[in-house]
């Protein structure tokens, strides 16, 4: 109890601080929820209060969808981001590298990628600045997917969350896909959803970084350059593949698409040259298991996942980086909306 | 004062059992019992309790009968693992928890052989310690005992290995023969 008296302001800063006290926040502020704020979450979406939408049995946690919108309402969601958000959820958690992920030392990232006409009805940011910050929506929906996981799941960093180094903004890479100007179809029509038909698709991430590269018009050029930063070495970790993907920039999109490559093509082409020597790999201590030949790096074409966002005003791009030997398993998960 | 605040930690009802798991009884000696080795997938762990094993089968009198890798570092072994271990063993030795999501599923490992009666030794690299107890307290079973090794294990050579499993080796005889459960006092 504070002696915030009948000062409105006090008393919202004492409810923030309740709820610091009770170890419910990811060390930035929350937005403290009511039943009501999720009887307004509940609106939004044919998902009834009491289903589960996720479980860790080993932990023996299970998380509700009403408990999802508590945290979501505590993320900053406004309650219309509700379906999207229990979208993300379940993309998140149907890629198989989601099972260790949340206490893993490696502290990965869900990397949320939304296609369709909710994108500007919500306003999720998909042009300049797409990573972030800047966007309520693209800050808050992954945000919300970390506190499930913190008050849901009870996986709290230094105590069953073990990363040891952790990632910028862990909680928040969520980003709109640059349809309107991506040369390609959709990510979601890739993940099996029709176009035109809102949808999320996810990824664990254990970082991403940036290839710059204004000076060629070449596509090949440009391809060469992607394909160094895929075969990095200290992204392999050992085992078959170390895996990588791509959030091209529209000029590079647009460049590589005026060259005749479709999405397919350019994964094609990534896979076959994103290599390294064993020789290298072997200096460098990983020479184990990547036999006599130029070693390729990456698991196979299709899983060089390939989404377009960012503003087209430099020539740049971002490499991300899977958790583990994941590659995206490919299903984008449509967004659900009740029926007014 | 702010009871109107929604507490976003509350999910279903628990699926967890509540209450203090037992654990199973102590050998007076461990000549002649069947040992069980559970490994995890991490980078030389089959290797480290197949040391463990020789070393305890030389010293001790102890007979190796069941080697399983369990498929995933993340979730406890899977029944039919399990179930090869009871059945065919006196003890076992799991780990080595040498991860954030590994160490504590191999203490919900021991925590399970325990209450199947099998009295086990869990090893977990010193790094980890946090979230092993963790588990142990999220099992109702603070206080767990389980033995150490330095951590890290996975870029040991074989003779690395050999030699941090003998040092292991006292530490899992004491936890198979001694008392030393916080949790047995249930």
């Amino acid at each position: 109890m504070t002696s915030a008296g009948t000062d409105l302001v006090e008393l919202a800063k004492a409810a923030i601080e309740y709820c610091y006290d009770q170890g419910w926040t990811d060390g930035l502020p929350v937005v403290p929820a009511t039943a009501a704020d999720v009887a307004a979450c509940l609106a939004t979406t044919p998902h009834p209060a009491d289903e589960i939408i996720g479980s860790q049995p080993h932990l023996g946690r299970s998380v509700t969808v009403a408990q999802a919108a508590a945290n979501a309402i505590m993320a900053g969601c406004k309650p219309e981001y509700f379906p999207v958000v229990l979208a993300a959820w379940q993309a998140v958690t149907h890629e198989r590298s989601s099972r260790g992920a949340w206490q893993s030392t490696s502290g990965p990232a869900p990397l949320i990628v939304v296609n369709g006409p909710v994108r500007t009805r919500l306003r999720i940011n998909y042009a300049g600045g797409a990573f972030g910050p800047g966007f309520r929506p693209n800050a808050t929906i992954g945000r919300a997917i970390g506190l499930i996981v913190r008050n849901g799941y009870g996986v709290r960093p230094q105590e069953l969350e073990q990363a040891t180094q952790g990632l910028p903004g862990r909680w928040s890479v969520c980003l709109g896909e640059n349809e309107e100007m991506s040369p390609w179809e959709p990510l979601s029509v890739v993940g099996g959803v029709p176009a035109g038909v809102d949808a999320v698709s996810a990824m664990l991430i254990r970082t991403v970084e940036y290839i710059d590269n204004r000076s060629t018009d070449s596509a090949e050029a440009v391809l060469t350059d992607f394909a160094d930063t895929l075969a990095r070495m200290g992204a392999y970790v050992g085992g078959p593949h170390s895996s990588g993907g791509l959030v091209l920039g529209p000029e590079h999109a647009q460049l590589l698409g005026n060259a005749g490559y479709r999405r397919t093509d350019v994964q094609q082409w990534l896979f076959e040259h994103a290599v390294r020597d064993p020789a290298e790999m072997a200096a460098a201590g990983k020479g184990e298991h990547v036999g006599d030949g130029p070693f390729r790096m990456l698991p196979s074409a299709e899983a060089i996942p390939i989404v377009v966002a960012g503003a087209a005003n430099a020539a740049m791009s971002m490499v991300f980086r899977p958790f583990g030997w994941a590659a995206w398993t490919g299903r984008s998960v449509p967004v659900e909306w009740k029926e007014q | 004062m702010f009871e109107t605040i929604v507490d976003p930690t509350v999910g279903p009802a628990e699926t967890v059992e509540r209450g203090r798991p037992s654990l199973a009884q102590r050998p007076e000696s461990l000549a002649g019992l069947r040992l069980g080795l559970l490994a995890n997938t991490k980078r030389n762990a089959e290797q480290f309790l197949a040391d463990v094993g020789r070393e305890l089968a030389d010293h001790y009198g102890i007979v190796p009968v069941v080697a399983v890798k369990k498929p995933n570092i993340v979730e406890t072994a899977p029944a039919e693992l399990m179930s090869e271990l009871t059945e065919h063993c006196d003890i076992v030795v799991a780990g080595v928890g040498d991860c954030g999501s590994c160490s504590a599923s191999a203490v919900a490992d021991g925590i399970l052989l325990e209450q199947a009666g099998i009295p086990a030794a869990v090893i977990i690299s010193d790094a980890f310690t946090v979230s092993a107890n963790a588990m142990a307290d999220l099992r109702n079973a603070p206080g767990y005992a389980y033995v150490t090794t330095p951590h890290p294990v996975a870029n040991l050579t074989a003779d690395g290995v050999r030699a941090r499993a003998a040092q292991a080796v006292p530490g899992i005889v004491a936890l198979l023969t001694e008392p030393v459960m916080a949790a047995a006092s249930a």
